[in-house]
């Protein structure tokens, strides 16, 4: 049993580092009033462009910096069409899925298949030889790739330079009332495009990692829908980057039990009642496919829940988000 | 020196660029396209001979776009409707797969004269659709909750549920394969005799038309328009806005709903786990190029399905990953919410040397 719940715990915080790093990024850009539904191209184009680089240099680390660039590039594209045209966003992001699925699909086709050496697991530095002997979560966490320790590591630097710095502060007063920001005498379109650019890095960044660290393939589409489950997380967080954290473990736990439950079956014993009932029901919703939708509806019920109960008070949706901004002109 | 942009909102757009936008668009993501094709070692003319002349000029093509584009003018009215009234159902594809599923379903287990299972299926599938939108339609009547997000995750959830029927309820029994048992031929949709279209493009046509009929000639059109175009005057004037949103969303749901069972009844004869290469999701640029009414939602739907045919004619004849069909995709609708910008704002460029404060007391602009 032990072995099992230490599996589940290995799958569950290897399965939430790229929804941590990809949810942290779509935060970043939706605090400063952008939706960017282009998370899951951007991933893909990081994954590939890493995985290339990798593969031609044999450097993972060169990878990960090329990744996460062209993350930023995909979304500086977003950000023009969004900031500079006042396109719609919803537009614009599935337009960047679209041209990301499209681009890597094309063009990632002679590697697909390919495998690459990229990061390999590291035991942490110093403290880390003490942590790993905790039971259950302690090779999980302190014997991981780079890249699980830098998401990790992201979520309170993230939390700071929202809350503690005043490029932050200002991103985040963009996404809540551009028109008082602009009189403040912040640069609303300078701040949009530099939140919208670092969503795009953390894209990237996440995309790399799958790439790089987590499968270390590259086949089109390996991203999965987990750019998707980020833009779902951050709503779950309520956009606050700590329950980024929270939301990527509850994800990652049921994207690690659909893979390990399907070896087990729950079922009532046949005398105890209601079991011709029960069981069917039992089976339905410890159905793997079934599992994959629960993310989605736990942030459904995040979103109504919230929203029923403090009808009065505001979502914690940025109040700007999805509206483009612009000057009047008189 | 400093580069000035200066923008100014158009007061009315001139005609060659309304009618030249589309144009200039899709030629526009042809040659950005053509760039790839040649960097994969394809001569981009002769892929665009085979993709678009061959496709356009064969009886074989035109049957085979005309078949693909039935559940894209379907899903492209699904974004169209609520779009009138300014509401995003980017989750078309969620309510196309619900449809498939439930009318397949009734397909399946209904035995009924072919009269009266047809359109039996249509109804359930169109039925399942507007629900599949309906907590979403709510969401955003009621608390404003915003509906790109909602009808997007449901998407998701219907994907899944797509996956989990192809697989247990409705798996043919003696299948490995997860996909459905054949519909009966009660369930298909007949060919028109003598030329052999599929009657789903019929359907579909009569389908725009009362889209075109219901938006421009009733009051129900009058008020979604309306609401589309200024929600606080439309309150104002007496609408419901619960109500006009809460039809446009569902309606436009219904049409996914039929796109999917059009699909499965007109063309695959099963459902499989596959039968949906993101109508959907294409629908959001059909229905962008063809916001501006009914019938050009159906020339983008023909377009794309074009594109569609033509991308795997190439995939087949000279190997071209027919991804490059999502290339061009996104290309159109990256040229198109450019374009967009253009036709709404004119764009003057200017130099000079130091920024020049305006002199307090010079005369505003009043023009």
């Amino acid at each position: 049993m032990s072995g099992f719940v230490t599996g589940l715990a290995n799958a569950t915080v290897n399965a939430s580092t790229v929804l941590i790093l990809a949810g942290l990024g779509e935060l970043i850009s939706e605090r400063s009033g952008v939706l960017n539904l282009g998370v899951e191209g951007m991933m893909l184009v990081g994954a590939l462009s890493g995985f290339v680089v990798t593969s031609i240099t044999g450097s993972p680390w060169l990878g990960l910096c090329i990744g996460i660039l062209a993350g930023g590039a995909m979304a500086l594209l977003h950000a023009f069409l969004c900031v500079s045209l006042n396109s719609d966003q919803a537009v614009s992001g599935i337009m960047l899925t679209l041209l990301g699925v499209g681009l890597t699909t094309y063009f990632g086709n002679p590697w697909t298949g390919d495998s690459v050496s990229g990061f390999s697991e590291v035991t942490l530095p110093i403290i880390g030889s003490f942590l790993v002997e905790i039971p259950i979560i302690g090779s999980a966490l302190f014997n991981s790739t780079p890249t699980d320790y830098i998401a990790l590591l992201l979520i309170p630097v993230v939390w700071l330079f929202l809350y503690k710095t005043n490029i932050g502060l200002e991103m985040i007063s963009v996404g809540e009332d551009p028109e008082t920001a602009d009189t403040m005498g912040i640069d609303v379109f300078k701040m949009r495009y530099l939140a919208v650019i670092i969503g795009g890095l953390f894209a990237g960044a996440a995309g790399a990692h799958l790439s790089l660290a987590f499968n270390q393939i590259w086949s089109s589409g390996m991203t999965a829908g987990n750019g998707w489950i980020a833009v779902a997380l951050v709503i779950f967080a309520r956009w606050e980057p700590g329950r980024i954290l929270v939301g990527a473990y509850l994800f990652g736990l049921l994207n690690a039990i659909q893979l390990y439950s399907q070896g087990l079956k729950f079922t009532l014993a046949p005398e105890t009642a209601l079991s011709g009932l029960l069981n069917p029901m039992i089976e339905f919703v410890m159905n793997p496919t079934i599992m994959s939708t629960y993310p989605y509806i736990v942030t459904l019920l995040v979103l109504v829940i919230t929203v029923v109960r403090a009808e009065n008070r505001q979502l914690a949706q940025p109040s700007a988000l999805v509206q483009s901004y612009s000057r009047e002109i008189d | 020196m400093k580069l000035n942009v200066e923008l100014t909102p158009r007061s009315n757009i001139p005609t060659w660029m309304a009618y030249g936008t589309p144009v200039f668009t899709i030629l526009a993501a042809l040659i950005v396209s053509g760039f790839a094709l040649f960097s994969l070692g394809v001569n981009p003319l002769a892929a665009y001979n085979i993709m678009f002349v061959q496709t356009l000029t064969t009886s074989f093509g035109i049957t085979n776009t005309l078949v693909k584009a039935v559940p894209l003018i379907f899903a492209g009215l699904a974004v169209y409707l609520p779009l009138k009234a300014r509401l995003w159902n980017i989750g078309a594809e969620g309510q196309l797969i619900i449809g498939a599923i439930v009318g397949t379903a009734v397909g399946l287990s209904v035995s009924l004269p072919i009269y009266a299972l047809l359109p039996l299926m249509f109804i359930t599938g169109g039925i399942a659709g507007a629900m599949w939108i309906a907590v979403p339609a709510w969401l955003r009547a009621r608390y404003g909750i915003n509906e790109i997000i909602t009808t997007l995750l449901f998407v998701f959830i219907a994907q899944s549920l797509l996956n989990y029927v192809v697989r247990g309820p409705l798996q043919a029994a003696e299948s490995n394969f997860p996909q459905s048992a054949s519909l009966p031929t009660a369930a298909t949709l007949p060919s028109i005799p003598i030329i052999g279209f599929p009657s789903g493009v019929l359907l579909a046509i009569v389908l725009v038309a009362v889209t075109y009929a219901i938006i421009n000639y009733t009051r129900l059109g009058y008020e979604i328009t309306f609401m589309g175009a200024n929600d606080n005057a439309a309150e104002h004037a007496g609408m419901s806005k619960l109500k006009i949103y809460l039809i446009a969303l569902m309606a436009g749901g219904a049409m996914a709903g039929f796109a999917g069972i059009s699909e499965i009844s007109g063309v695959e004869g099963r459902l499989r786990a596959s039968f949906d290469p993101g109508y959907g999701f294409t629908a959001v640029p059909i229905a962008l190029l063809g916001r501006n009414g009914a019938f050009r939602v159906l020339l983008a739907a023909l377009f794309f399905a074009v594109l569609f045919i033509g991308g795997s004619s190439i995939e087949t004849s000279l190997g071209v990953p027919s991804a490059i069909t999502n290339v061009m995709e996104a290309l159109i609708i990256l040229f198109l919410i450019t374009a967009e910008f253009f036709k709404n704002y004119s764009v003057g460029l200017s130099l000079d040397q130091t920024p020049t404060p305006s002199a307090p007391g010079d005369p505003e602009g009043d023009v």
